[in-house]
Parts: structure tokens; sequence; C-alpha cells
């Protein structure tokens, strides 16, 4: 039977139980990096999606290999374990200079793409703000970018969200 | 094993499907086999599920669509499944115009093609059938067309109708470019609708070639060999047609496989039928397979302007003008599509500021905010380029796939006149781009050169002429009468728009010259 290395086991544990005790450091997390007037419901939801994603992220799969410039690569390891450790180095009572020393710290000057690892503070902001909602959100307007919407009624501006 | 049928389709991707589909109406009793070395990936009930991982978690969409080890030096995409890269394409569905088959005479460039224009017009329309192709007929009296298209338009959204209000100011005439994408439920698929990734339609609403595989699977005649990747060709003893093809499988790699047939047809695109006959020693008596590997090259402007764009309403659909399609022949030549879509660009979140401060939460969205009052329309054209003779397709000697066999490096070389009016091509451009930036108050934000060309074709082409060419217009190759090449390697230049509907068009007239061959042998 063969044996799989200590740290691997624990990556995987890890992920499995994002954020385990670090849940309300996650949250607070949240607060600071996400926009208020979503509200603390909606800022609530969506920390529980993030750590969802993370839980659900597969080391090893394949991406996208692209066209034009084209090369296949795989997901790299879990961002969890590092997730954890971001965490618990921030302060308990956080605070926007603390998370934006972080990442000052980790020399981060764009916003991912995709979440990538790097830091926790920028892999939620990544994970929020370059979705759908937050497109809607910023435009104040139903766009439903990643939903599958029909045809009919796209000729129209798209509905407007209360401000 | 031996397999014997009465046509060995070699590659499994659209050009494949849509041959293999017109033969066996044509020819009901045909026995066809498609050959394919990548996987079936026929699981249309996961492809929400693979859009999803795609979108939250940047994954390939299509699992499992390469063979590690089977790459090429220059190639563009490493797909390699059955459906090949119309798994995954845009459905992109423009015609070439008759100065595309009429270079050398009209011009003086490069060369002509062997057919005539309204001949080609012929199996556009046959092929907008057969795949689907939702569009909008051109107001230029030179785009004319026999028939119109099968499905209406895709509906245009907010976002273009916004935009094309914006691009006709310049003068320039747009309209919506034409897609194998339903715009009503069509040939047992369903209507789109709008999940902007069409790279993974999840519907089926974009034509894809499984669809077209599957339904022939449904056939007794008909059978479909993936994960099988031909390896060589051979003729018969002493004669000058093929007899075989040689085969391996991935899942039996100990096990040789062999195809014969009276009839074969190299199906696998500009890559991979250009390399299987410089393996196989065939069909190069005129010393030009694998040369005149052909594309076009792009340059494209992010222009910001005064339009209330919503990002996301439907990205993959833009406008199209064929207005630089025609060159006046006393003019400096340069011919291009220009196209239109919208776009996020310059209007995205953003971590930093413009002076380099970390914006948070409320920051963030309030820069984001104020950037995006403003609308960003994404202007392409792609431009016509001619290959020289040493633009070619190479064996690698150096890089053996599994079986030893030496992969393919494609290096695009243009023509001397190309490269002369290239400095004229780039001016054009950027006048051209300034023109419709000034239009409404907009803003060039970038200006960028593709750095590889696109749609690539090539690599047997077609002629009247053995000494300059590797095939005829049916795609009968010079040097053995059962041998056909289809579709993408047997254009001799890759016009100035996307090509799949050319590939696909000439493929159809093929099928109809290989199913006479069967009806006059009895």
């Amino acid at each position: 039977m063969g044996v799989l290395p200590l740290a691997r086991v624990r990556a995987w544990a890890q992920t499995a139980a994002f954020p385990g005790d670090y849940g309300d450091r996650l949250a607070a997390l949240a607060t600071v990096v996400l926009p208020a007037e979503l509200g603390a419901a909606r800022i609530r939801s969506i920390t529980q999606a993030f750590e969802k994603w993370a839980r659900e992220y597969r080391a090893g799969a394949e991406m996208d290999h692209g066209y034009g410039f084209t090369r296949l690569r795989t997901k790299p390891m879990s961002p969890a374990p590092g997730y954890l450790k971001q965490l618990a180095a921030l302060p308990p009572a956080l605070t926007t200079a603390a998370v934006i020393a972080a990442i000052e710290e980790a020399r981060i000057t764009d916003l991912p793409r995709t979440p990538d690892g790097r830091h926790v503070a920028t892999d939620l902001m990544a994970f929020y703000f370059r979705g759908s909602d937050a497109n809607d959100l910023c435009y104040r307007a139903a766009i439903g970018r990643d939903q599958c919407r029909g045809l009919a009624g796209s000729e129209k501006a798209p509905k407007e969200l209360p401000a | 094993m031996i397999h014997e049928c009465d046509v060995c389709i070699i590659g499994g991707g659209i050009t494949a499907a849509m041959l293999a589909q017109k033969l066996s109406e044509l020819r009901p009793n045909l026995s066809i086999t498609v050959v394919e070395a990548g996987k079936k990936i026929f699981d249309l009930e996961n492809r929400m599920e693979y859009r999803r991982r795609s979108i939250d978690y940047a994954e390939n969409p299509w699992p499992g669509d390469f063979i590690e080890d089977q790459a090429a030096k220059g190639v563009i995409s490493r797909t390699m499944a059955v459906g090949g890269s119309a798994l995954h394409w845009g459905g992109t569905c423009n015609r070439f115009s008759e100065e595309d088959l009429r270079l050398h005479s009209l011009y003086g460039l490069y060369t002509d093609w062997p057919m005539e224009w309204r001949e080609l017009e012929k199996f556009y329309c046959e092929a907008e059938r057969r795949l689907g192709v939702s569009g909008e007929p051109s107001p230029l009296r030179e785009d004319w067309r026999s028939e119109p298209y099968p499905m209406p338009a895709m509906a245009m959204t907010h976002n273009l109708i916004e935009l094309k209000q914006w691009a006709v100011k310049s003068g320039i005439p747009f309209w919506s470019t034409p897609q194998a994408k339903n715009t009503r439920p069509y040939d047992g698929r369903n209507e789109c609708i709008r999940c902007n990734t069409c790279s993974i339609c999840p519907t089926g609403a974009r034509y894809s070639p499984d669809f077209t595989f599957k339904r022939l699977l449904a056939r007794k005649s008909f059978a479909l060999h993936d994960r099988t990747i031909v390896r060589k060709l051979v003729l018969h003893e002493g004669k000058t047609t093929v007899a075989a093809a040689q085969a391996a499988n991935y899942d039996r790699p100990q096990e040789s496989v062999e195809y014969r047939a009276p009839v074969f047809v190299l199906a696998s695109g500009y890559c991979w039928s250009p390399h299987l006959l410089l393996v196989s020693g065939l069909a190069n008596r005129s010393g030009l397979v694998g040369r005149y590997m052909c594309g076009h090259a792009f340059l494209s402007a992010m222009i910001e302007i005064d339009a209330r764009i919503y990002p996301g309403m439907n990205e993959q659909h833009g406008l199209i003008s064929r207005q630089f399609f025609r060159c006046a022949t006393d003019k400096p030549f340069v011919r291009h599509d220009l196209r239109v879509w919208e776009s996020a660009s310059g209007h995205e979140p953003r971590l930093r500021s413009a002076g380099g401060q970390i914006l948070l939460g409320n920051d963030l969205l309030a820069d984001w905010r104020e950037r995006a009052k403003r609308g960003t329309a994404r202007v392409r054209g792609y431009y016509d380029v001619h290959p020289d003779r040493e633009s070619a397709l190479t064996l690698d000697t150096t890089v053996r796939n599994r079986w030893g066999d030496p992969l393919p490096k494609i290096e695009h070389k243009p023509d001397a006149a190309t490269q002369a009016r290239e400095p004229f091509v780039r001016e054009h451009f950027q006048q051209l781009f300034g023109t419709m930036a000034k239009a409404n108050n907009g803003k060039i934000l970038s200006t960028s050169a593709g750095n590889y060309l696109d749609h690539p074709a090539g690599g047997c082409r077609m002629g009247g002429d053995p000494s300059t060419s590797v095939c005829d217009s049916y795609g009968q190759t010079h040097d053995h009468e059962n041998l056909f090449v289809a579709g993408s390697p047997t254009l001799p230049n890759a016009g100035c728009t996307n090509g799949t509907l050319t590939f696909v068009a000439l493929t159809l007239r093929s099928a109809g010259r290989i199913a006479e061959r069967f009806r006059r042998a009895g």
C-alpha cells in the first residue's frame, strides 16, 4: 500500500475543512475587502461561497490550454494551506491598514484574474470583484454576465438595480 | 487488426464530420470510417458543469481534449479530439470574397484559385445550411448571396446597438456577424440562451461536430475510431494508389492497426494533414507538401467611447464590415475585415489606483464605477497576407512522439510583396482606428498587433498545375488518384476573415466528387 507524504495529507485536510478555525478571521477580512453596500448578509454569503470555492479546488486539474499562444498547464496546489497561514498572521482586530500592509508585503500589484493563492485578501477580492454579481453591482444593472439568460429582451439595456 | 471500408477519413474535426455526413447522404450504402487520434467528448450533459468550473477555476472546459506528446511548434491550438478545434470555436461563419480567389488576375499578386467564385458560393449556402448559420445579409452589392441565411441573425444586444450607432458615424457600414449559433431551434439542437461562453456552449446551440458524429453513429455503415493515430500511408506495390493507412491505438499500443479502402481522405487540418504526407513521403512530386502555409495577420484597438456599455451582455457576438474586402486595383493593396465587439477593457476592477494606492472594498468599487461611465469598443481587422513558398511545415526530427515519429514545426513567412506593404497596411489601420475614435469623442486606449497568423491553412495547396500545387480544386492529390485532402490544407491563401465556413464549403464540394467515384464504379 502506498503512503501519501504527510504534507499532501495535511494540504488535503486543510482544503477539505477550509477555513477550519479561521472562519471568524475570514469573515472579518471580508468586511474590510468587500463593499459595505452589499450588506452584512450578502457579505456573509459571499464569504461562504469563497470557502466552498476553496474546498472544491482541484489541484492538478487541467487548465484551458489557450489559443494562439498555447500550452498545457495544470492547476497548482491548493491555496487553502497558504490562506490559513495568512489568516493566522493577520491581527485579530483587523483594520484596513493591516490588510493593506499584508498585500504590500506580498508585493501584489494587480487584482488576480482568478484567485491565485498569493494572498487570501486579494483572492477573496478577485473571487468577488471578477464575478458576475460584482459586475452587476458596479453597473447597478441586472446584466447577469455568467448566467444563461435567453435572447429575448437583450436589445434593451439591462434592468436597473436599486442603488 | 485490419479494418476495411469504402472511404477512410483520417481526422475527426469539422471537415471530417461534414464530409462523412454528405457522403452518407449521397451514397447511403457506402461504408465510411473516421479515424481520429483524440478521444470522443460527447457528454453534452456535463457541459454546464465544465462551463462552471471553467468560469470559477479557469479549468479546461474540454477535459482531455489534447494528446500530450502530439504537439507542433507553431501550432495555435492543442485541441486534438473528435470535433477538433470546432469543439471550442466561436462559430463565426464569414465568407471569403471573390477577390480571395483572384489575387493574381485582379492585383498581380500571389496566385488564383482553380475555381470560380459562383461555384464556391453554392457550397457556402450548403455549408450554412448544414452548420446552421444565423446571419444578416451584407448590404454591399458585391456580397450577393444566392440563398438567404437559414436563420435570422443573432439578436443585437443593447451594447451592440450602441456600438453600431457609434461605428457607422465613421461612414463605414456595419452589421451583425454571421454565426453557427441557433437563434431558434434548428436541426435538433437548442436555441441560444446567451450563456456568454461560446467556447463551451452548454446547450448545443452553437454547432460542434460531435452532434453530427453522434447522428452518424446511428448508421450501421459508419464507424468512428477515436484514440487511434494514423502514422503512415502506404501505396500498393508498384502503383501510385494508396493501399493502406497504418495506425496505432492509444489504448492498445502493442496492436498494429491497418485501414484498407479504395479512397482515403486526409481531413486532419492544416497541421496534421501535410505532416502525415511528409512522414509517408507521398503526394510531394511538386515539393510543395507543407509549403505555402498561410493565415491572416491582425491588428486591434481598444477604443473608449461615449456610450453606456454593460460588459457581458453577449461578448461573443459582434459587428462586421466587409467594406475593405475590396481594394481598387489602382490603389496600394490592403484588404481586411473590420469587427467590433463590446469590451470591458479599461473599465475592469483594479487593485491599485492610478496613483498606486491599494483599493479595498468601497474604494475599489467607487474607482471602478467612476471608470465604467464610458464604454469600450474592441475593434479588430484581419488582413490579407500571402505566403512565401518557404512559409513551411517541416518535420522536426529532434522532437518525436511516443511512436517515434518526428513532429511538425510550422514557421510562417509572408511573401516579398506582403512584407513590402506592411508599413502601409499598419498606417492604414492607424488612420482607420483614429477615424473611428474621432467619430464619437472616442479615445484609443491601446493598439496591438497579433504575433501569429490566425485561422491557419495551407500546406497542400490546390491548383491546376501539378508542378505548383499538391491537389486539384476537389482536393484530389495530383500524385495519387485515390487520395484526397479536404478542407483547410488545400487553401492557397487564408483570406482576410475567419476560414471555417470556407473549409467546410470546399469539403462539401469534394464530397460530391468523391461520391461520383462510387457511382462510376457501380
